[in-house]
């Protein structure tokens, strides 16, 4: 009988996402994606239905991730075109909340 | 080409084996990803972090931001480890690769400074001008997390 080994996969398998942008952030639309990625994974070997269910979940979860990154964006706005209007840059506040 | 493919350093498999390193996500080591342009030759045989070819630009600190490590877990009979997405904000930069690196690791068995992890190579040049570098790393699974031990 063979021992078992400590075997190490080869990290070669894999290749690292880059993602960039020039000029701007990135949008809550790309973010959600990368999130959603996280959430759920769908192997292109899975079932047919079972895949198809999984995209329709997976589509679900963006829609909401989408929704609620505006909302934190939003409300982080307020908060600081608030602390700027206090500072007394009261034109700032301005520019922030008309992003 | 310098940068060749995605290599787990032969020095990091055998520093598992002295304890060195620590993946804990609250009380573990801390493990930094230092960028490099297409120069740099970084490969298995990386042993630690050096600046040679390290990318410079704005907002953008030598030896890289810390990653935030996810705690190990076991997945079957793999175990597995993972780290957050790292965004470099507001950078101008352009990267080939990248080197993840412990910067405090345990020296109790032997002496190093900086020793390192992973080679990452991205395929191409990638390039964010006054914008945002997100590195995405793999699913944490069995198949495709960044560290596996099968």
């Amino acid at each position: 009988m063979s021992a078992e080994v400590l075997e190490f996969n080869p990290v070669k398998k894999f290749m690292v996402d880059v993602q960039t942008t020039s000029g701007r952030g990135f949008t809550p639309e790309e973010v959600a994606e990368r999130c959603a990625n996280k959430i759920i994974a769908i192997s292109d070997d899975a079932n047919p239905a079972i895949r198809a269910q999984a995209h329709a979940f997976r589509g679900q979860i963006l829609k909401t991730l989408e929704f609620y990154m505006r909302e934190a964006i939003r409300s982080d706005r307020t908060t600081v075109s608030n602390t700027l209007t206090d500072a007394g840059q009261t034109e700032l506040a301005k520019l922030i909340r008309k992003l | 080409m310098a940068f060749n493919g995605n290599f787990m350093c032969s020095s990091f498999k055998q520093q598992l084996l002295l304890g060195v390193h620590d993946f804990d996500a609250s009380s573990g080591d801390t493990f930094k990803i230092a960028l490099y342009t297409s120069s740099a030759t970084l490969n298995a045989s990386t042993t630690a972090y050096a600046t040679t070819n390290e990318t410079s630009g704005t907002n953008y600190t030598a030896g890289g931001p810390a990653l935030n490590p996810v705690d190990p877990t076991l997945s079957g009979t793999t175990a597995l480890t993972d780290f957050a997405d790292e965004t470099l904000s507001n950078v101008t930069i352009t990267a080939r690769g990248a080197l993840i690196y412990n910067s405090t690791p345990n020296t109790t068995s032997v002496s190093l400074t900086n020793p390192s992890v992973v080679v990452l190579d991205f395929g191409a040049d990638k390039t964010a001008t006054s914008g945002d570098f997100t590195i995405v790393f793999p699913t944490a699974d069995a198949s495709n997390a960044i560290i596996r031990i099968a």
